[in-house]
């Protein structure tokens, strides 16, 4: 046991706790921020992904203590408006929904390293976290248009 | 004199019921000043919000917003005044005798009940309106959220109508609105649960908390139904957070502060399993005995038989067969078993839970609490995927048990592992076709023999009798509308341990597959286009012809394709709808590429168009997983694959890049919109990859 500093969402939470153990754990029964999911456990099935200073991480194989001093970010902490989400919506992309906040961690980092993805990259960038649902092509459609949504105006691309 | 909470109960409901359920957490709208009940599925507040009690679970097929549409139409108000909740069970919400998700009912099943509730509610509001005015019920109209009278340009809003609605009888027989007014229904209707779940705020089983709630991590047999030989808990008992180890069905549940420490407790458990009969059983053992259930003709149970299958086949001019066969296949929803059980004060059993089947449910917590029915509540929680995994309920009793044990509330879950490995799979079986051909290349005579272990007896406790047929082994075989002059269907029962559950679609996947294919295999030995051999088992019915038309011409089907492309036509009936695919598909190396899926899907009429084209997205993605990747491979008696590494199901680079759907409306019976489209997926691919190399493929998955 030992006492972490772990930020997230912009707060920072003093947590007694193991450094070894996963992020999804202290997310999810410490923090009770229950929007992440697990699935997996094994960095699989994506369903826990959140963001480590922006970029995509699967939080059940990544211990506590390498994310002491980073900035981590749930799907709690996107806001609930960002154009992602929006898109999201406009699409009607979730079923079940029990993988879409990882589908939409994964979403944001990708749009935020290539604002305008061709569909192949956008196919091979969110080949890591799965839907039984089937709800690929509405997710595909969604980043189209939140990538459309996100680019500036006078932006060519 | 019955009471009028009764007579709701019954009017609303299919059946005699003693009680109105509703959520006891929640309390009634009708104790609120100025709200009031006024069906067993409908609550109407003050403000003119309306609380609408769906009977089906929200598992992402839309039912929810579906039944709210057909309450905005029916009773006229706005869809967005309708929050809909799940109630506990109650004969209200019962299908023949149990409250379940499951068999694509959710929208045929509760169409018509529903929208009589409704019916009831606006006839209910406007007789308060009318003795409130002192005006005759028939000078009355509704306008949404209003009872208006036209002659005196007077309106009283239903929210101010709603304690003297709710106490009126429902009238028996009310009439309906011309659906003409309706404003909701075949229009797309955003999906009410979406909002939430793009922000990560619905309450999935794994979200439950109560106060003061402790987490159990399961460990079971990998090997099926293995009893507890043994075991030492002081391992589990020094990892920190670990509070108690406990015996339950099959394994033991190890109790921590989090669920890390119950996950590390858990694997520091030392438990040992008795041996079982099937210990070294494994696929190929299965397989081979599958196959030998082929040539077993004692005991082949007939499920139809058309003409004279043995002299049509003698007259025929040639005699085409083949052996098909498919593996278990596991449903893998992306959220592992989960629940919540809590004895409260009075020692009432709650359960919150992912349910399709809240009686069983209710039934299996009973039992083990040794509590009778009305004294355990279940809550239904969103589900993170069902596909029919949901109807089981081998994850309640050790629920139960720990929470029980510990005297607080529990929240109990399997890891992925258990999820794959603990069994409940669609069967595996193999199927013999026998086709008689004319000269001219004609089906005179089809004979199918499907074998393989038994749904039915695995899943329900009542079993098989000895002899009887399990009517999902032969499922869109024995009721299939293509027809030939000799046709026969038959099943071996070849019982094996593995347990078995629904899957979506149940036995239409496989037996799709096996028919579908086969005909393929037919159509290329006559020289013969595998659109015209279906046509001509179809002939006699205007129905299924269009549906498979309409697919084809879509598709373009005998158009010209790039080099290299080819496509292939799938058409099964299930769950009262009928649904043809084309695929065109390529390979790269070892790739597939599905460069579209064309599906022309009648499930009679459409209520909310965009959730139906989800439903048929979706279960697409999932057809075309199993025909690719899926199978569950028994080593030792138990699953080695148990996990997505080892178990891949579709991720989104190899999804169809185009899945084009026509919905026809043909005004026939509803039907199931949920199932129906999976099965011809994975048979269409097939058939466009058999086109592309000329060899058939027998055997799934292709990976
Ligand atoms: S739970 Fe982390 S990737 Fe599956
Ligand atoms: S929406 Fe159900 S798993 Fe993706």
């Amino acid at each position: 046991m030992a006492k972490i500093d772990l930020r997230v969402n912009g707060e920072t939470h003093t947590l007694e706790a193991d450094p070894g153990m996963p992020l999804l754990w202290a997310l999810r029964d410490l923090l009770h921020l229950r929007g992440t999911k697990y699935g997996c456990g094994i960095a699989a099935c994506g369903a826990c992904t959140v963001h480590l200073n922006g970029a995509a991480v699967r939080a059940c194989m990544l211990p506590l203590s390498a994310a002491v001093g980073a900035e981590v970010t749930t799907i709690e902490g996107l806001g609930g408006n960002h154009p992602v989400q929006q898109a999201w919506i406009a699409e009607q992309v979730p079923q079940c929904g029990y993988c879409q906040s990882g589908q939409i961690m994964q979403a944001t980092a990708l749009l935020a390293a290539n604002p305008s993805p061709s569909r192949e990259q956008i196919r091979t960038g969110m080949a890591g976290v799965l839907c039984r649902c089937g709800t690929y092509l509405r997710i595909e459609a969604a980043i189209q248009r939140a990538a459309d949504a996100l680019r500036p105006q006078d932006d060519p691309a | 004199m019955i009471s009028r909470r009764q007579f709701l109960a019954r009017s609303g409901g299919l059946c005699v019921a003693l009680s109105l359920p509703l959520s006891s957490a929640r309390g009634l709208a009708a104790d609120l000043p100025g709200g009031g009940t006024l069906t067993a599925y409908l609550e109407l507040q003050p403000d003119g919000r309306v609380r609408l009690l769906s009977p089906t679970s929200e598992m992402g097929q839309g039912t929810h917003t579906g039944h709210a549409v057909i309450i905005a139409d029916e009773l006229d108000v706005e869809l967005a005044v309708i929050e809909v909740e799940n109630p506990e069970p109650a004969d209200a919400f019962r299908r023949n005798g149990s409250m379940s998700s499951g068999g694509s009912w959710g929208m045929r099943g509760w169409h018509e009940p529903l929208r009589k509730a409704a019916a009831q509610a606006r006839e209910m509001l406007m007789a308060a309106a009318a003795t409130e005015w002192g005006v005759e019920r028939a000078t009355l109209d509704t306008e949404p959220g209003y009872v208006v009278h036209a002659a005196s340009g007077r309106r009283l809003a239903y929210g101010e109508l709603a304690a003297a609605a709710a106490s009126l009888m429902p009238p028996a027989d009310p009439p309906l609105r011309d659906l003409a007014l309706a404003r909701y229904r075949g229009r797309p209707a955003p999906r009410v649960d979406i909002p939430a779940k793009v922000r990560g705020e619905p309450v999935f089983a794994s979200d439950v908390e109560r106060p003061g709630m402790v987490y159990a991590c399961a460990r079971l047999s990998p090997v099926f139904g293995a009893e507890v030989a043994g075991m030492d808990p002081a391992g589990a008992l020094a990892v920190p957070g670990v509070l108690k180890v406990v015996a339950i069905a099959g394994g033991a549940a190890v109790i921590a502060e989090h669920s890390y420490a119950a996950i590390r407790g858990a694997d520091a458990l030392d438990i040992r399993f008795a041996a079982t009969d099937h210990d070294r059983l494994d696929s190929a053992t299965i397989s081979a005995q599958l196959r030998a259930g082929l040539e077993d003709d004692s005991n082949a149970i007939e499920a139809r038989r058309e003409g004279e299958i043995p002299a049509t086949l003698a007259a025929a001019d040639r005699i085409l067969e083949a052996v098909y066969e498919v593996p278990y296949l596991a449903h893998a929803p992306m959220e592992p078993w989960t629940c919540t059980v809590e004895f409260d004060a009075e020692g009432d059993l709650h359960l919150w839970a992912p349910s399709q089947a809240q009686d069983r449910f209710l039934k299996a917590a009973a039992e083990t609490a040794g509590l009778p029915e009305n004294r355990v509540h279940v809550h239904t929680t969103r589900l993170g995927g069902g596909f029919g995994r949901r109807l089981g309920a081998e994850g309640i009793p050790g629920a139960v048990m720990a929470a029980r044990e510990v005297g607080r509330p529990v929240k109990f879950f399997w890891r992925r592992e258990d999820e794959f490995g603990q069994g409940w799979y669609r069967p595996a079986q193999v199927a013999r076709l026998r086709a008689g051909l004319d000269a001219e290349g004609r089906i005179t005579a089809l004979a199918i023999r499907t074998a393989g272990p038994s749904l039915v007896s695995s899943f329900f406790s009542g079993g098989l009798k000895a002899g009887q047929l399990d009517g999902t082994s032969v499922q869109s075989l024995r009721d299939s509308r293509y027809r030939a002059p000799a046709l026969m269907i038959d099943w071996v029962h070849v019982p094996q341990p593995v347990p078995m559950a629904a899957w979506r679609a149940v036995g239409a996947t496989q037996n799709g597959f096996f028919l579908e294919c086969f005909l393929d295999e037919v159509a290329r030995a006559a020289g013969r286009d595998p659109l015209s051999v279906r046509r001509e088992l179809l002939a006699h019915d205007a129905r299924a012809l269009k549906v498979l038309d309409t697919a084809a011409d879509q598709a373009g089907w005998g158009t010209p394709l790039p080099e290299g492309r080819a496509r292939g036509l799938a058409y099964v009936e299930s769950y009262g709808s009928l649904c043809a695919q084309v695929a065109e598909v390529s390979r790269k190396n070892d790739r597939v590429i599905v460069h579209k899926i064309t599906c022309a899907l009648d499930c009679g009429s459409v209520i909310m168009p965009d959730a139906v084209r989800a439903q048929v997205q979706g279960g697409i993605v999932q057809g075309l997983s199993t025909a690719l990747h899926e199978q569950i491979v028994i080593t030792g008696g138990a699953a080695s694959n148990t996990n997505f590494d080892s178990y891949p199901i579709l991720r989104m680079p190899d999804a169809p890049l185009e899945i084009d759907i026509i919905l026809i409306e043909s005004g026939e019976a509803m039907g199931g919109v949920g199932e129906p489209p999976v099965p011809p997926t994975a048979p269409a691919i097939v058939n466009a990859l058999a086109a592309l190399s000329g060899v058939p493929i027998r055997q799934l998955p292709l990976s």
